[in-house]
């Protein structure tokens, strides 16, 4: 069976404004959402990214040049990941459908694990 | 998720209702303590951080075993932050961070809270504020409420709330009003407010109806909770606690009556119609418990009336038990305390039971040209009931025409038009 890897983009400013009883709310909604999949099997794997930006490391003038980043120039940060199984591309967008990452303006980049 | 461990069966998959709203309101409330009640936007901006930091990290690792404990952790480590990149506490910087490490040690348990919470409301029903920003500014910091929520609570829009927000804290901060509590005299006119503000949110909550959000009858329990909070503190012990027991009582019974008001077609129904079976009894036990601590005083105010005339109502287990002379004495006893023309008029309903229909049309008369009763739906819609018990069903279809022309809810308009309906058969 195919993997994927679901990568959740935030949406950094999203909550900004938002009331604790809503926080709740989604919270509750993402428990639901993980424990659906979870029930279902298909969950590989997944972690949440530290919130501090990490390193980038580039090539240039011969040498290896490691700064602190990536900061992002739009609203968006990767913020975690879920490693998942699934029979098709439709069938793991179908299982991200729900997972309220999309409800606040962030973004679920779906992609397949490569098999040789 | 990811780890196993922390999210496999016999872990929290949900969160007891409103913690977050009611801990952020804590929060808020010792952190402005802590930090001073100048730095009140600081304080909502740390608990705000820890929620989101919640939100971001818990999909991931699951609902901590200790949820609350975790957030106050966690927004501790931020008011230890904004202490260190903020060259303004200086002076006061150990001070500040002895006083938060000690919160999260967990020794002071709900005394401590309590006390800032209360200390916190006392603050946000300063006179220097109006009437409308006490409203607000109790929500959004003791209460835990959003900018949104207060404005759909209210029927306006964010940015009125927000702009009300923003000066009541200036005023706050011009008038140097600290969340030292009053004493004497002070403290008894601020427990007026307070109490006042208290019963408004509560009218607000229970006068939503099914068809409005949510948000709008939490209000009644939020305003109960504070109620509560208000009953315990030791503050007020020796005061004035008889009258917030009697405005307590008032809040029970009246909430102990809210399963029964509306019908499975979410319809409007009267007292006198209500299923008691589906009334909240714990809550009517509530009621009768806080009624008795009211009377340890000498004050009668007008919630201890109110809440004895809703105890004789508590007390029938059928609507033809009810004793309405005795309800009719303590509408009297309203009337003197306050002769409002609102008051007046349901004490017009009670004289109907006690005296019959031709009585109270007479009484009725008195009241009927009251100005402030000019657009009161409810006053022709007593009048039509009268009339339709003296058997002037024209009378009464166009009395309740008149009602129908006033503003209403949707259920009243509903329930209006039935018993026009029901006239003109």
């Amino acid at each position: 069976m195919p993997k994927y890897i679901l990568l959740l983009h935030d949406n950094v400013s999203a909550f900004a404004n938002v009331s604790p009883e809503q926080m709740q709310k989604v919270i509750e909604k993402y428990v639901r959402w993980g424990n659906k999949l979870r029930e279902m099997g298909v969950v590989k794997g997944g972690e949440k990214l530290s919130d501090e930006p990490g390193k980038v490391m580039r090539a240039g003038d011969g040498q290896v040049r490691v700064t602190d980043g990536p900061y992002s120039e739009t609203k968006e940060v990767l913020g975690g990941y879920y490693l998942i199984e699934a029979p098709t591309y439709a069938a793991a967008v179908e299982y991200a459908s729900d997972c309220p990452q999309l409800e606040y303006g962030g973004t679920i980049e779906v992609r397949q694990i490569d098999s040789m | 998720m990811g780890d196993q461990g922390t999210s496999g069966p016999g872990t929290p998959h949900h969160l007891v209702d409103h913690l977050f709203r009611n801990r952020a309101g804590q929060m808020v409330a010792w952190l402005a303590r802590v930090f001073g009640p100048a730095h009140l936007d600081l304080a909502e901006e740390v608990v705000q951080d820890a929620l989101v930091k919640a939100l971001q990290r818990w999909p991931y690792s699951g609902i901590p075993d200790n949820p609350s404990g975790w957030l106050l952790t966690v927004a501790r480590n931020g008011a230890l932050d904004v202490l260190r990149r903020n060259a303004s506490f200086a002076g006061r910087a150990h001070e500040i961070a002895r006083e938060l490490e000690r919160a999260t040690k967990g020794s002071d348990e709900d005394s401590t809270v309590e006390d800032d919470e209360l200390r916190m409301i006392f603050m946000c029903c300063h006179p220097s504020l109006t009437p409308d920003a006490r409203i607000a500014l109790s929500l959004k910091t003791v209460g835990g409420f959003g900018v949104a929520e207060i404005a759909s609570a209210f029927l306006t829009t964010d940015a009125a709330i927000a702009q009300r927000l923003v000066r009541a804290k200036r005023a706050l901060r011009d008038n140097k009003v600290g969340l030292e509590l009053p004493a004497g005299q002070e403290l008894a006119e601020r427990l007026d407010s307070v109490l006042a503000v208290i019963y408004l949110l509560f009218n607000e909550g229970y006068s939503a109806h099914a068809g409005e959000q949510a948000v709008r009858q939490d209000l009644c329990g939020e305003a109960m909770r504070l109620g509560q909070i208000v009953t315990r503190s030791a503050h007020l012990a020796r005061t004035r606690a008889p009258v917030a027991h009697a405005l307590n009582a008032l809040m029970s019974f009246q909430a102990a009556r809210l399963p029964a008001r509306v019908d499975e077609n979410g319809e409007l129904v009267l007292l006198e119609d209500q299923d008691r079976a589906r009334w909240d009894h714990g809550l009517v036990a509530r009621g009768f418990a806080h009624l008795e601590r009211s009377a340890e005083g000498d004050e009668m105010s007008t919630y201890h009336v109110q809440a004895s005339i809703a105890a004789v109502h508590a007390g029938a287990a059928t609507p033809d038990e009810t004793r309405w002379p005795a309800i009719l004495a303590l509408y009297d006893d309203l009337v003197a305390l306050n002769p409002s023309p609102v008051v007046r008029l349901n004490r017009v309903v009670a004289l109907s039971k006690v005296e019959g229909p031709a009585p109270a049309l007479a009484a009725l008369a008195d009241i009927e040209r009251e100005p402030a009763l000019a657009h009161y739906s409810l006053l022709p819609a007593v009048k039509a009931r009268l009339l339709a018990e003296v058997g002037d069903l024209q009378g009464a279809a166009g009395a309740y025409r008149r009602a129908l022309a006033e503003p209403c809810t949707e259920p009243e308009r509903r329930f209006l038009l039935r018993r026009l309906a029901a006239c003109e058969e």
